[in-house]
């Protein structure tokens, strides 16, 4: 546990230096749900009726705002890999005393913090200033939802970024990949009023199937049985992520 | 428990990339490093040492043969060694973002030191390496031989048995190579075993109590460095410094076929195989009634690091 603390330690003293950077991690989303949200909310009127219950954007976009948070923070935590890389550091971070996965751990859990921070922020936004009705019996689910997200996104783009050696093309792939996955997924707009080829394509998406579970424990939109496979499957998406990531970083020397 | 701090037996090193055939960087490579002793592995660039340092150190695996730290298998457990062993890589490793002394704390920390510990130890890696008026500093407001400096100094903030530094006086001045040398010998002589590589091989006799030399990722020779340099006994260095030097004097020499000759104003220094020859030039240069000063000894690990490696290259 020591390696892992003292990881997280780094990552809080690195953090702290930059208060700016720190405070606008932390109210990225929370900016997202109260401009996009609402002004898509208020221009289009978007009004939904799924399952028989009539929500607003601004509840359908919740869900979507606290799983594209996991993502970017995800990003900006695997993109410190590349800056490690580049000081050196992470050459030396590799010979200290502790397991690849415990590093990988490290890297992620003050990630993890922040993003319970942030989604905790975004979800009082959410209910006190826009009015959403959440679910307050599944909170804690969706606090855990924010873990295993950040969790699962950082490993697989931490296996990207040991593979690729280039910053540009790391950043090319990750532009590319933020712009396909989010909008292939149920983050912006109910799949059952999109064409088929893109709810299929979206289906198999993790970022739809995150964003899915956190909508059902959020707001209550969506079938159990569906959102436990979709719960599944995206723990499998992490597990597989991890152990990838651990081989590459076994191969980074 | 065996004396050695460091065994490798047949060590083999071969990189593979898809469509480039591979490269065999280490071609079986054996030593053993005594508990407490400064060992010094030299060669030229890409002999295969920085290779056989990131085996040794974990960060990357062998492709066959063997290699203990401490007792301990790089291969089977990792965590062990990294244990025992602290590491300044060829890289500049330092947080930049992160003041000097936030640097040593998160260091100590990653090797279990508390922050009581790690406070009590830095006054006296601080004074032995000149930062205490750079501690509030951030690396990257640091000169390139700063950031070195406390990327070194950070591995004498632990007491790990077994130290790796991989060029690590690179980019330092003369001050603070005196006092990086003067601090390995003192953490040396506290019974930490010290691995360096290094292009200095002043520094290497300096410093090593045995070396090995490996070129195009074999081992051309090793042993204590008195071995090392009883394989080359036959070379000589012969100073000679006159009042006035002359063409037609120099071409002369020159049927003498040195190693190596340098001519600097007045004098010349010269690598010689032969004792016979050796005494031949002294003799002439008394008679030329300008000889000043001579002296002869014998050569230095770099005229032998250097004739063993040309000889080897003839040899293949």
């Amino acid at each position: 546990m020591k390696p892992v603390l003292a990881i997280m330690y780094r990552e809080y003293l690195i953090r702290m230096t930059s208060p700016m950077w720190l405070f606008f991690d932390l109210i990225v989303p929370l900016l997202y749900l109260l401009m996009f949200g609402v002004g898509l909310d208020r221009a289009i009127g978007l009004g939904l009726t799924m399952e028989g219950k009539s929500i607003s954007y601004n509840e359908f976009f919740l869900a979507g705002v606290l799983s594209m948070s996991c993502f970017g923070s995800a990003i900006n935590h695997s993109y410190g890999l590349f800056i490690d890389r580049d000081n050196g550091i992470f050459y030396e971070f590799l010979t200290y005393p502790m397991t690849r996965g415990q590093l990988l751990i490290g890297k992620i859990l003050f990630g993890c913090i922040t993003s319970i921070v942030q989604g905790s922020l975004t979800i009082a936004a959410a209910v006190w200033i826009l009015n959403v009705n959440l679910q307050w019996q599944f909170l804690l689910f969706v606090l855990a939802g924010l873990v295993v997200g950040i969790a699962g996104w950082f490993f697989s783009l931490a296996v990207l970024a040991f593979r690729v050696r280039r910053n540009d093309t790391f950043n090319t792939i990750l532009n590319v990949a933020y712009f396909v996955l989010m909008f292939v997924s149920s983050m912006f707009y109910p799949l059952d009023s999109v064409p088929p080829w893109l709810s299929t394509a979206a289906m198999f998406n993790p970022l739809s199937w995150h964003t899915d579970a956190l909508r059902y424990f959020t707001v209550g939109i969506g079938d159990f049985s569906l959102i436990a496979l979709e719960m599944i499957g995206f723990c499998i998406f992490l597990a597989i992520s991890f152990w990838f990531a651990v081989r590459a970083l076994q191969k980074a020397g | 428990m065996t004396d050695s701090a460091i065994e490798v037996v047949n060590l083999v090193k071969t990189y593979e990339k898809r469509g480039v055939s591979p490269v065999r960087a280490v071609k079986g490579i054996s030593f053993d490093v005594r508990r407490g002793e400064i060992f010094g592995l030299l060669g030229p660039n890409g002999a295969g040492k920085t290779t056989t340092l990131k085996i040794l150190t974990t960060l990357l695996t062998p492709t066959s043969g063997t290699a203990r730290i401490l007792g301990y298998d790089v291969v089977s457990h990792p965590v062990e060694v990294r244990r025992c062993i602290c590491v300044v890589v060829q890289e500049n490793a330092i947080e930049l973002y992160l003041s000097v002394r936030n640097n040593f704390r998160t260091f100590g920390r990653f090797h279990g030191l508390n922050d009581k510990e790690i406070e009590s130890r830095m006054g006296r890696i601080v004074e032995l390496f000149g930062l205490s008026e750079h501690l509030r500093v951030k690396g990257v407001d640091l000169s390139g031989g700063l950031k070195r400096r406390v990327q070194v100094a950070k591995m004498f903030l632990v007491d790990k048995p077994v130290v790796f530094l991989d060029e690590a006086t690179t980019g330092m001045d003369t001050f603070n190579k005196r006092a990086t040398i003067a601090a390995i010998r003192e953490e040396a002589s506290r019974g930490r075993t010290v691995v360096l590589t290094t292009h200095v091989l002043e520094e290497a006799e300096d410093l090593c109590d045995s070396l090995a030399i490996i070129n195009h990722g074999r081992m051309i020779a090793s042993g204590s460095k008195d071995h090392v340099k009883a394989m080359g006994l036959r070379l000589l260095y012969v100073w000679l410094d006159f009042e006035m030097l002359g063409k037609s004097y120099l071409r002369g020499l020159r049927k003498y076929k040195p190693l190596k000759m340098d001519v600097k104003a007045t004098s010349v220094e010269l690598t010689l195989q032969d004792e016979r020859d050796a005494l031949k030039i002294v003799t002439e240069a008394r008679r030329t009634g300008r000889l000043r000063n001579f002296e002869i000894m014998n050569a230095t690990l770099e005229d032998i690091f250097v004739e063993l490696i040309d000889k080897k290259q003839e040899e293949a």
